[in-house]
């Protein structure tokens, strides 16, 4: 294989890695706004408390002299995934529950308040700067002619995407097959009407919020192992390219988020691959405006039917 | 009642005279930079530094028979709130002021102080365009980027001799700016450098920007920029299998650097000033700020410290404090500082600062490069 090529799938493999890790955030935005047609904006700190959660565990394990890999994982998966999920419930139980049924920019502002504050309370519980890991799973495989161009493709990195791939599967499966997952589309339907059929909707929105911030916990785990460093500030970024990528994709569609994040991802790195990489986010969001141009409810959204 | 009248009076002139006594005592030195945010750090050494020429100074009798008193403020390393930090020390009433820190911090609040008549020296803005301006109030103890990137260019140019060199920079004023200097400096010798690319603050994942480097086959990368991005771009680029050797600016040498890279920051080349530390006349010194408990090897801790003197030692010999006789005297004199002999010119730089390149290691100390 030429130069060239292996060039062009190296650059393939970052883009898919990178897409990967907005993806499994945007999936948390696209579920809530599927079901309550809101932009909870505090989703990127819930990611970032995942991730501060996940360098506590692990650093504290490592301190006890834990060794097996596996083993810290899972503690640090189990933990970061409870705590994040209590965070979720309780954002929702105090900033948006009581706000529901009001003008939908209300409990917008409100979104956008708690995660300054999330923000600010990791800045001063934790401090200001990075925290950072020491490599966990590292190698990987290499192929490519080495006086040509060595394409590397870590274990990481494949753990990224398969972890992407299973989460998309296995939320997919919740909302079609399971008894919550029926409820969940019919509030997405008409939220007035579930209620009034007998369930609680109050439940299935907070079961949302618990999968979402389960899901952000996960994205935090994984990116704090991929990257190794964290600081209280990484969820603002984060949550404005997942959000991008659930809007691209059809907000309110669980395939489309992670279609949106492949696509943002890969538009970043062949964009720093062919031109000066300081054009990457300029090229990724045109990109947006155009397909929003032409699709205004994203690749996999369902347009907006007009309710009678 | 006239009596009463007279004793009011006279109660009340005391108190006044008090009050003024009270301020007299003391001359307060605003100290402005980051104290939170992810460069909070530089801050902090900046703060060691201020702090530690308070202290000695007031324990030798302080400046007229008045003591010192340091004020700390901080501006995030956000130019909006460097701004509000300005004004801030403005209305409180400090004449004197040691900061700010980013070069992007300095440059708009500089403008307030110099409106105002208050006496600002840097001890860690590098870019030259903050005394470009023909500011009068304006002065600082470090050197410049324009001096930096030549020092860096140079380095590179004799030492280094890379076969295909890439210039990265963080877009900001502080790190294009140093980048941009090692360019010229670099393309005069005739080392054309294959890459010239501008990365965003903040980003994590820097894989495109390796890849390419590695076609490039790229040997060395001068990185103008911060340590957040740089300590990233070393670890995913010894993660990726990327042979080259980083250099870069003061921005990226301190042990964080270390603490993100981990083992990839070995070997990375950083100019900085000289280790002022090091100096044998200096052990006493370093000695009192240890026994604080605080770490006298940032490279502000003494540019800060010796704004200090260069102001106070203005102070004495004009026995004023009075901003703009201090500014004449300090653009027309020299001064016996810690760092070593200092002179301003007009524009308010040192007359000369000398750098050194030296060689970081994965532990976060560094030895002078060869």
């Amino acid at each position: 294989m030429s130069e060239t090529i292996l060039y062009l799938i190296q650059q393939l493999i970052n883009g898919l890695t990178i897409g990967s890790t907005y993806a499994l955030i945007a999936i948390g935005y696209t579920m809530v706004y599927g079901i309550i047609g809101m932009i909870n904006f505090a989703h990127g700190e819930i990611y970032m408390i995942g991730s501060y959660i996940t360098f506590i565990v692990i650093a504290g394990l490592l301190g006890m002299g834990m060794v097996s890999l596996p083993l810290i994982l899972f503690i640090a998966l189990v933990i970061s995934v409870l705590i994040a999920s209590t965070y979720g419930w309780t954002i929702e139980r105090v900033a948006y529950r009581p706000l529901r049924g009001t003008n939908r920019l209300i409990p917008l502002i409100s979104a956008i308040g708690m995660s300054i504050f999330l923000q600010n309370f990791v800045v001063l519980s934790q401090g200001s700067r990075d925290v950072a890991l020491p490599p966990m799973i590292s190698g990987g495989w290499t192929f490519g002619d080495p006086s040509l161009f060595e394409v590397s493709f870590s274990y990481m990195q494949l753990f990224i995407w398969v972890a992407t791939f299973v989460t998309m599967l296995g939320l997919t499966l919740f909302i079609s097959r399971s008894r919550m997952g029926r409820a969940c589309r019919a509030c997405s339907e008409d939220i007035g009407m579930t209620n009034l059929l007998g369930v609680d909707t109050n439940r299935v929105i907070a079961t949302t919020f618990i999968i979402g911030a389960a899901l952000a916990a996960i994205a935090g785990l994984l990116l704090s192992l991929y990257y190794g460093v964290a600081n209280p500030f990484i969820g603002f970024m984060a949550g404005l390219k997942a959000f991008t990528a659930a809007v691209l994709g059809g907000i309110g569609s669980i395939p489309g988020a992670v279609l949106g994040g492949l696509i943002l991802g890969v538009t970043e790195a062949l964009t720093a691959a062919y031109f000066p990489s300081e054009y990457k986010d300029v090229v990724a969001f045109s990109l947006l405006i155009l397909i929003l141009l032409f699709r205004p409810s994203g690749l996999l959204g369902k347009p907006e039917v007009e309710k009678v | 009642m006239k009596k009463f009248t007279r004793t009011l009076l006279s109660v009340g002139t005391a108190i006044c005279l008090y009050g003024a006594a009270a301020q007299a005592d003391t001359i307060k030195i605003g100290l402005a930079g980051p104290a939170t945010g992810p460069v909070a750090q530089y801050g902090d050494m900046q703060k060691i530094g201020v702090l530690a020429a308070i202290e000695q100074i007031n324990k030798a009798g302080g400046v007229n028979g008045m003591q010192l008193e340091g004020v700390i403020y901080d501006d995030a390393c956000d130019p909006k709130q460097a701004v509000a930090v300005a004004n801030k020390i403005v209305n409180d009433g400090i004449q004197h002021v040691v900061g700010h820190l980013c070069s992007s911090s300095t440059e708009p609040a500089s403008d307030i102080y110099e409106e105002e008549g208050v006496l600002m020296i840097t001890a860690a803005s590098t870019s030259p365009t903050i005394t470009e301006k023909g500011h009068q109030m304006i002065f600082r103890t470090i050197g410049l980027d324009s001096m930096q990137g030549p020092f860096a260019g140079q380095y590179v140019i004799n030492s280094v001799k890379p076969k295909n060199m890439a210039i990265i920079h963080d877009k900001q004023q502080y790190g294009e700016g140093l980048a941009t200097a090692v360019k010229k400096e670099v393309e005069a010798a005739g080392i054309k450098p294959v890459m010239f690319e501008g990365v965003t603050p903040g980003d994590k994942d820097f894989s495109a920007l390796i890849a390419k480097l590695k076609k490039n086959n790229v040997d060395f990368v001068y990185y103008g920029g911060y340590h957040p991005e740089l300590g990233l771009i070393l670890r995913q680029s010894k993660e990726k299998g990327l042979n080259a050797r980083f250099m870069g600016p003061e921005g990226v040498g301190n042990p964080d650097i270390s603490k993100i890279a981990g083992a990839a920051s070995e070997g990375l080349l950083v100019t900085l000033p000289q280790s002022f530390d090091k100096d044998p006349a200096n052990q006493a010194l370093v000695k009192a700020i240890v026994d604080k408990g605080e770490d006298p090897t940032g490279p502000f801790v003494f540019p800060a410290y010796s704004a200090v003197e260069v102001m106070t030692a203005a102070m004495t010999a004009t026995k004023s404090t009075d901003t703009e006789k201090l500014a004449n005297y300090i653009r027309s004199n020299t001064f016996k500082t810690t760092t070593g002999e200092l002179a301003f010119n007009e524009k308010g730089d040192l007359a000369q600062f000398s750098f050194v390149v030296y060689d970081w290691h994965a532990d976060g100390t560094k030895t002078p490069a060869k």
